[in-house]
């Protein structure tokens, strides 16, 4: 097996192993953006950082890799966060 | 480095672990490891040996990479003297390079631990994370000796009629790990990030020594509760001082929360199943202990 890197141990060659988490969610956050304060605790607690920071400094849920922990929603303070049921037939 | 700050330091800097991993659904470890290798950045070597974080995929599979940086999958009983060769070889070479274990209970405080206090004594300049979810949680919850006494795990069962679980007291690994006389040893949880990324960030500074961090981690799967409830138990840990914030610089201890007018230990022990056969005596027990732990590290940073 032959490995490209500079460093002594070794990078795997094929990149990153993914798991698709996103297809283990039975629940899914939704975020109140009219009650949101911006505070981060969402986003500084969401254990897969599917929670991202955008430039105008609000927060956006992304659904590649959330597991539908309900983490976000139990953090929020202000309760902008509410977690529904993943439906037959959603993707 | 208080919320505002921390919250600035994640959003800029770069998550170094795959974005997938297999960590339980709503698993504290997953935030601690990807809030440390964040702290840690791109100029870092890590090592995790076989446990949960291994397992979930960190130390990558077929030719994969589970992480960004370098990761290294040592034994489970020596991910110390490992990275000690490690950054041996980058000293030699003459570059700088975070030298980082994170590694389980089971990990240090049982399997490696002769590598760890060897590695400590020595003053091999790693970094040591330990997160303590009490117990073997990967291969199925045994046992460890930092599971707390009276816990049900795989290896203490309990009978229909409630007896039975851990026998022994939990093995006491920051007191152990700071009596090294390192230069820096702090405890840390997934509840209270700034206090977490201030230690790492003091961990990374240092200059000569082993550095020793333990994280309280309940385990979602392991401790029986809902995948919502895991950052609300982190807080309630340290707030019935279950888990004390404390860190010793060079021998001084310094309380990074107050340990006065704890809550009551039972609300936090009676939101487990593993602790849900324990009757008043033995959660009594468990608070008197709780309380001497508590008292013993307030006379220590009165020093
Ligand atoms: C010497 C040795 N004994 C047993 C094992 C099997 N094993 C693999 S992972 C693991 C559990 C490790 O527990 P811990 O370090 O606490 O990490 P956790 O699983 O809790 O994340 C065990 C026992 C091993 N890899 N090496
Ligand atoms: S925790 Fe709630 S208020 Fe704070 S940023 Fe997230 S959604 Fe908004
Ligand atoms: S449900 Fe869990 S994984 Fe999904 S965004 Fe919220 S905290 Fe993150
Ligand atoms: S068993 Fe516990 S520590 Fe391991 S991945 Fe699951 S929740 Fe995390």
């Amino acid at each position: 097996m032959k490995y490209v890197s500079d460093y002594i141990v070794p990078i795997g060659p094929e990149g990153l192993k993914i798991v698709n988490t996103g297809a283990w969610r039975t629940r899914y956050p939704v975020m109140d953006t009219e009650k949101c304060v911006k505070c981060g605790m969402c986003f500084m607690y969401c254990p897969v950082r599917a929670i991202i920071r955008k430039e105008d400094g609000s927060y956006e849920i992304t659904f590649d890799y959330c597991k539908g922990c309900g983490i976000c929603a139990r953090e929020c303070r202000v309760k902008a966060i509410a977690m529904e049921n993943v439906k037959e037939g959603d993707e | 480095m208080n919320q505002r700050e921390t919250i600035e330091l994640l959003a800029r800097s770069e998550d170094q672990i795959s974005p997938g991993i297999s960590a339980c659904v709503g698993c504290n470890v997953e935030l601690t490891l990807r809030t440390c290798m964040q702290v840690m950045g791109p100029n870092t070597i890590f090592a995790i040996p076989p446990g949960c974080m291994g397992g979930v995929g960190v130390v990558g599979w077929d030719k994969q990479s589970g992480a960004k940086i370098p990761v290294f999958f040592p034994l489970l009983d020596n991910p110390a003297s490992m990275l000690a060769g490690i950054k041996m070889h980058y000293d030699r070479i003459g570059e700088d390079v975070n030298v980082v274990a994170f590694a389980g209970d089971g990990a240090s405080v049982d399997c490696g631990f002769q590598a760890l206090s060897g590695a400590a004594e020595r003053g091999d300049k790693i970094i040591y994370i330990c997160y303590d979810n009490e117990g073997y949680m990967n291969t199925g919850y045994q046992r460890s000796g930092s599971t707390t006494k009276g816990a049900w795990t795989s290896t203490t069962p309990v009978s229909k009629d409630g007896r039975g679980g851990k026998k022994q007291n939990k093995k006491d690994m920051p007191m152990i790990m700071a009596m090294h006389d390192l230069p820096y040893m702090a405890t840390m949880s997934p509840a209270f990030i700034p206090d977490m990324v201030t230690k790492l960030e003091k961990a990374k500074a240092v200059k000569s020594g082993l550095v020793y961090l333990h994280v309280y981690n309940p385990c979602v799967t392991g401790w029986g509760f809902k995948s919502d409830e895991s950052i609300e138990l982190c807080r309630l840990s340290v707030e019935t001082n279950y888990a004390p914030l404390f860190e010793v610089e060079n021998g001084k201890f310094t309380l990074n929360r107050s340990l006065d007018n704890p809550k009551p230990l039972a609300d936090f022990i009676k939101r487990f199943k593993k602790f849900r056969h324990l009757g008043d005596e033995e959660i009594a027990a468990l608070q008197e202990l709780c309380d001497s732990k508590a008292e013993r590290l307030k006379n220590l940073a009165s020093l």
